[in-house]
């Protein structure tokens, strides 16, 4: 990725951000500046921005080269994963899922990850929700863990 | 005499058992945070902060867990940047550069003692700074009207974009990426929702916490696995455990100095410890270095940045208390919790909240003196913590956080929009997009506006009241002054270097 896309991408974004802001408008209004002049301004200045770098990109290479794509790939999809199960599995469950590939992907064995995991999803579980009263779901372990 | 008699006060706050325990927690945890490489002082508050908010503890307790863990972090950092040679936060970087020789050379435990007591001393100094400043300051700023907010704003982003070095067109992206983000849900002023797409889970804007445990947290993770550390280098022999008279008496005043430039430098609003120390380190070596030791294991080059780390990021609660604009990503993110308690830092914290303000300062004091205890004596159980495997260590961080944003709401959507915001996030940081000026964007994104829009409405329009008062017009040449000298000077400095090459 090179500081082109970057430009790109903010002045996509600032021109989405002015079309959504067009017509923000106050039913009654009582002062001069109503609700769509921040955000235009902001797209403005977003804008001026990106076409600097797209204009003139500081970083010309490819800022990923060298990145470890599988595992940061990897990575960042289980967080999402981790994301989308943590209600439905309950927090215990889900931490032992995620941390089997994010502990793999770190250069633990299969094992090691699980264990890990399951470790920690106990121990935080225990430490949060009954200790320091921040309540978690327990989804699929709740006839063990009780509540939800 | 006022003063003596709030912090007097202030220490009846932090003194009750419950501050006390809190302060030495703060202290402990923050120092852990701080060791640990990828972790630095705006995760581990930003960790904690929504905790802290579950628990039900009072605001002054949160806070002062915060801030113990902030202080503690920068205690923290120079012990990995001693032993491996990796900082533990940014604000450690200058302390790895004499720090790891010298505990290659066997003097790794007066390293990490002088080390100790060079941060003690800064934060000590910028204590004092903040109890002989803040309250000036703060009676000060209270004349300022809306246009003088704006335009302090406005400094406060030119700041944070000039003292970032090489890219201030990045950080003023990042500035204003952030103030996008806080325009999100409901303005208040009008009643009409912006940038919801009509998802209810946005109309009361994005969480706070869901945007700085993404932007720093997530995507922090995803940047580690590419520069793991292992803890091969570890240097586990550090010979002598306490600095002696002499080693003392040789860092002294480079340690006064380098406190006192510390101090100004975290109070001005957006440059925080990692400038400090890098400031003083070059400092100390113009003024100190004779005989070209800096770099191969100089004692004092351990003990200026050390200083400079901790007085400026006790001094960065300075513009936060009393201006309400953060000196720091960290202390941004503190502005965002004491959101969550419906408190808006700001002069009016002094009279309003003295318990909550002066109760923090005390605490400064005691949290200091904890850091130092436990950092002297315990530092080889500390140093155990990074031995602890990333593979543990990683889901163990990436579980702590989505508790933390969970806390809040208790929703998925917050959850998804955290993985969303970290992937963002680390797009934005390989391209080298700083966060800080990200987060500092949208903890001040809704003040401005507000601000902005109250300043012409005084005048019904008519921008010119935003150069109206001498001190909106200081602040606006103060703001063009920042974006445009550091430039500048790069470009002499450069001009010279291509002069000398040439003459050479």
């Amino acid at each position: 990725m090179s500081d082109r896309i970057l430009g790109a991408a903010c002045l996509v974004t600032s021109a989405a951000m002015a079309w959504a802001a067009r017509d923000y408008a106050a039913a009654i209004s009582y002062e001069p500046v109503g609700p769509s002049a921040f955000p235009l301004l902001l797209a403005g200045l977003m804008a001026a921005g990106g076409a600097w770098l797209v204009a003139r990109p500081a970083l010309r290479g490819n800022s990923l080269h060298g990145v470890p794509a599988v595992p940061t790939a990897l990575c960042a999809l289980a967080v999402l994963v981790y994301a989308l199960l943590f209600q439905w599995l309950g927090f215990a469950a889900a931490t032992a899922a995620m941390a089997v590939p994010v502990g793999m992907a770190f250069g633990g064995s299969l094992k090691q990850s699980l264990a890990a995991g399951a470790g920690l999803g106990l121990a935080l579980f225990f430490l949060f929700d009954k200790a320091l009263d921040a309540v978690l779901p327990t989804g699929v372990l709740s006839f063990v863990l009780g509540g939800r | 005499m006022d003063t003596l008699q709030h912090l007097v006060a202030g220490f009846g706050v932090a003194l009750t058992p419950l501050n006390l325990l809190i302060a030495a927690m703060g202290a402990l945890i923050g120092t852990v945070v701080g060791l640990l490489p990828g972790l630095g002082p705006i995760n581990g508050v930003a960790i904690l902060m929504p905790l802290a908010f579950a628990m039900e503890l009072p605001a002054e307790s949160s806070l002062i867990l915060l801030a113990a863990v902030y202080i503690g972090c920068e205690y923290g950092g120079r012990i990995s940047s001693i032993l491996l040679n990796v900082p533990g936060d940014a604000g450690a970087i200058m302390t790895a550069l004499d720090g790891y020789p010298m505990a290659r050379k066997g003097l790794g435990g007066v390293a990490l003692s002088i080390s100790a007591w060079s941060s003690f001393v800064g934060s000590l100094i910028a204590t004092v700074g903040i109890v002989l400043f803040a309250p000036l300051l703060a009676s000060w700023a209270l004349s300022f009207g809306p246009a003088e907010y704006f335009a302090l704003m406005c400094f406060a982003f030119a700041c944070i974009a000039g003292l970032m070095g090489d890219a201030p067109l990045k950080a003023g992206l990042a500035a204003i990426i952030g103030l996008s983000l806080s325009c999100v849900g409901l303005d208040s002023n009008s009643g009409v929702y912006r940038f919801t797409g009509g998802d209810v889970h946005l109309s009361d804007g994005i969480q706070f916490i869901v945007v700085v445990i993404g932007v720093f947290s997530i995507s922090e993770i995803l940047l580690m696995l590419q520069e793991h550390h292992t803890s091969t280098g570890l240097i586990t022999d550090t010979g002598r455990k306490l600095f002696n008279a002499k080693e003392m008496a040789q860092t002294w005043w480079g340690t006064v100095r380098s406190s006192v430039v510390g101090f100004v430098v975290g109070v001005l609003p957006g440059a925080g410890a990692t400038i400090a120390s890098a400031m003083t380190y070059s400092m100390e070596k113009r003024l100190t270095d004779k005989d070209g030791t800096f770099g191969k294991g100089d004692i004092r080059g351990v003990a200026a940045p050390e200083a400079a780390n901790n007085s400026a990021a006790t001094g960065s609660f300075v513009p936060m208390l009393t201006l309400g604009v953060p000196g720091s990503g960290t202390t941004a993110v503190m502005v965002g919790a004491l959101a969550l308690y419906n408190i808006t830092p700001g002069p009016a914290l002094f009279t309003q909240q003295p318990a909550l303000v002066w109760g923090l300062i005390a605490s400064l004091f005691l949290a200091n003196a904890i850091l130092l205890v436990i950092n002297i004596p315990l530092v080889g159980a500390f140093t155990q913590v990074l031995r602890v495997p990333n593979w543990i260590l990683v889901p163990g961080i990436l579980a702590v956080s989505a508790v933390g944003v969970y806390a809040v709401h208790a929703t998925t959507f917050d959850l998804v929009l955290m993985a969303a915001l970290g992937g963002v996030g680390y797009l934005l940081r390989k391209q080298g997009v700083p966060m800080a000026p990200l987060i500092l964007g949208f903890v001040l994104g809704d003040l401005m506006e507000q601000n902005l829009r109250r300043a012409l409405s005084i005048t019904s329009g008519d921008p010119s009241i935003l150069v109206e008062s001498p001190i909106a017009v200081g602040l606006w040449v103060g703001a063009a002054a920042m974006v445009a000298v550091p430039p500048l000077l790069r470009l002499r400095r450069h001009a010279r270097f291509h002069a000398d090459a040439a003459t050479a």
